[in-house]
């Protein structure tokens, strides 16, 4: 991987780990769930980031086992992201929980397997590298998929004034950050299908990682630290409708 | 038996109207889908906007006499219903949307 990839993907862990110890200690103030669940999957994922670049820092400072216990935190961190998605979009319906449990099934089997294995092989040709795939993929498009439902559905609520505008916004600044988290994931499968000395698709995944990372941190901040001038403007753009009610 | 604040809503509306309880339900519904809400998952303020910006319209394009008075009593009714049934809905993912921004 090119280092301008890693320096993104570095920069996207710090972002992550601000990102959820706001989400931890906004869960502490008001003990819900949501906010823990959300916070403990950025918290994770940006300890993963960071574990996954050491090697690229440190060179053979870094013990092998490393590796294992980094590729458990991130996998660690998927499981509060899917009930984040399962217990605010989907609390009523059951599939929403047989796609957690599949998630969950493909991810511990997979990252399993890949372990026992002892060497960490992302080969398209591995079936437990696309178990753990699949497995981690999901949740991403799961989630893009609900908050563009919701974002749709919150523009109309906002014009009777029942979603503020920027909370609508929201909804679409997440999706659009899922959905950049499936462009990353398949960017993942680049690099496995990248077995040879391939320049053209070394780049493009080279720019997948990066684009993707640098997206997702703009969308990350405007989404939970949005400056007041960006709510502003958004709130200006809604169109609310007058009350037709005069008694 | 109503069970939700649609239903208990339609009740109501029915009571009030001329409409028999499929085009009370069926225009409820219309509402509730302009509005973005689903109907098994309403509060009472999701309600209550419906019925002071959208019903009314609803109501009159069905032939409806006074719908902004019928909307008033029958908003004011399903209040009253719902705090004794205790029906609000706890969290609603916008609530839970607007604390994550911290907003």
């Amino acid at each position: 991987m090119d280092e301008n990839a890693y320096l993104t993907s570095i920069i996207a862990s710090l972002f992550y780990l601000i990102a959820g110890s706001r989400l931890l200690r906004l869960s502490r103030r008001t003990r819900e769930r949501p906010e823990l669940l959300l916070g403990l999957y950025f918290a994770l994922s940006g300890i993963y980031y960071l574990g996954y670049n050491l090697p690229s820092l440190l060179g053979d400072l870094v013990p092998e086992w490393v590796g294992v216990v980094v590729e458990w935190t991130y996998i660690l961190g998927v499981f509060p992201y899917l009930l984040f998605t399962r217990s605010v979009f989907r609390s009523r319906g059951a599939w929403g929980g047989w796609i957690v449990g599949l998630c969950s099934a493909l991810l511990v089997a997979g990252t399993l397997m890949l372990t026992l294995d002892g060497s960490v092989e992302y080969s398209l040709d591995n079936p437990w590298y696309l178990a753990q795939w699949v497995g981690y993929t999901t949740p991403c498009a799961w989630m893009c998929w609900e908050a563009m439902l919701y974002w749709r559905s919150a523009g109309k609520r906002s014009r009777i004034g029942l979603c503020p505008p920027i909370v609508a916004n929201r909804y679409l600044l997440l999706a659009l950050f899922a959905g950049f988290q499936v462009l990353a994931c398949l960017s993942d499968l680049l690099l496995a299908h990248e077995v040879g000395d391939d320049q053209t698709v070394s780049r493009i995944t080279d720019a997948l990682i990066g684009g993707t990372e640098m997206a997702s941190i703009a969308l990350l901040w405007l989404a939970f630290f949005a400056p007041r001038s960006y709510a502003s403007w958004i709130t200006r753009r809604a169109v609310i409708l007058p009350t037709p009610m005069d008694g | 038996m109503a069970t939700t604040l649609f239903d208990i809503a339609a009740e109501r509306l029915e009571a009030s109207t001329d409409l028999d309880r499929l085009a009370v339900r069926g225009t409820l519904r219309l509402a509730l889908k302009e509005a973005g809400l689903d109907p098994q998952n309403l509060n009472v303020a999701q309600l209550r906007a419906v019925f002071e910006k959208l019903m009314p319209r609803e109501l009159e394009a069905r032939g409806v006499a006074k719908p902004a008075a019928i909307c008033s009593a029958v908003m004011n009714d399903v209040m009253s219903a719902a705090r004794t049934a205790d029906l609000e809905v706890s969290s609603s993912p916008d609530e839970i949307f607007k604390r994550l921004g911290g907003s």
